[in-house]
């Protein structure tokens, strides 16, 4: 059962509710140049239904977006097809976002993985995707189980703290992770995947998401 | 179920990852925690943004940004 479904963040109607409240924790997202709209103000201008606020949003977060689409499916055309689905439902159900259940980012990222989850599952594409991610590991490193010091170079810091803190885990307690999170894998699932004891999977992802949770508490204080 | 029971819970259940037996009890501590443990799986939610951030862009074509504001400015001149 898919929990975004019944309770995704901010995903609750509420039209009484103001865009006013800040974001609580971890406050991870990218930080914005000086003058620039707050992903807030963005979001207020789409419910406002300003076509310009879900340009910059679009702007702002497609990058993230498609490569969250991508890890799910990989395909590149139908990662494209899902972007602009997504987009559009941004644009739709705006007026069902609401601050007090977390940030814009938070929820674009719930709503673009359930979206690409449950496209996954509709085309019955698992052997599909297993295939292609396993020419892509044999091709290239995981991204997540790599230690890419020249590829972190280039990137973000916010994209490097969240990288160190992922790749502190031990592989399997990563492996277990990716699994539920972009695969959409329940813990028996995850079990029969990995030929692995469903206890055992059940410590993996507790005290990896764990271990996560504390380090992003840390990279919050420290930037 | 206690409070740190609750919150490994928390995180395997904003990933979508409770067996049906455990989402059960799960929901069951969730109501009788109330606004303590609303507010802790609103926060479990960040998860789903760091992992999205974790990982590098990628790329789209101007043609695709083009199609979707169209889409767009023609909804919102129909409002």
């Amino acid at each position: 059962m898919n929990p975004e479904r019944q309770n995704g963040i901010g995903l609750e109607a509420d039209p009484e509710t103001e865009v006013e409240a800040p974001p609580r924790f971890p406050a991870v997202t990218p930080p914005l140049q000086a003058g620039a709209p707050t992903d807030f103000d963005l979001m207020l201008g789409i419910q406002a239904e300003d076509p310009e606020a879900l340009s910059q949003l679009y702007d702002r977060y497609n990058g993230i977006v498609k490569a969250l689409i991508l890890r799910v499916i990989h395909n590149e055309a139908e990662a494209d097809d899902l972007l602009q689905e997504i987009f559009m439902e941004i644009w739709n159900q705006a007026k069902n976002f609401s601050p007090q259940k977390g940030k814009p980012l938070g929820w674009m990222v719930t709503l673009a993985r359930r979206r690409a989850i449950d496209g996954l599952r509709k085309k019955q594409a698992y052997a599909r995707a297993e295939e292609r991610l396993q020419a892509e590991t044999e091709q290239q490193p995981d991204a997540w189980i790599q230690n890419t010091t020249e590829d972190e170079i280039a990137l973000g810091d916010t994209r490097v703290h969240i990288r160190r803190v992922i790749n502190s885990l031990p592989p399997p307690q990563q492996q277990a992770i990716e699994l539920a999170f972009f695969r959409g894998m329940s813990q028996r699932e995850i079990a029969a995947d990995t030929n692995t004891p469903l206890g055992t999977v059940k410590t993996r992802l507790e005290l990896g998401l764990k271990k996560i949770y504390d380090g992003l508490k840390e990279l919050r204080d420290e930037l | 179920m206690n409070f740190e029971e609750f919150q490994n819970r928390a995180r395997l259940y904003v990933l979508g990852a409770l067996e049906t037996d455990e989402l059960e009890e799960f929901e069951q501590a969730r109501k009788e925690l109330g606004s303590q443990g609303e507010a802790f799986v609103s926060e479990c939610y960040a998860l789903h943004e760091a992992f999205a951030l974790s990982l590098q862009p990628a790329k789209s074509s101007a043609a695709l940004k083009n199609r979707l504001m169209s889409m767009v400015r023609e909804r919102a001149q129909h409002h």
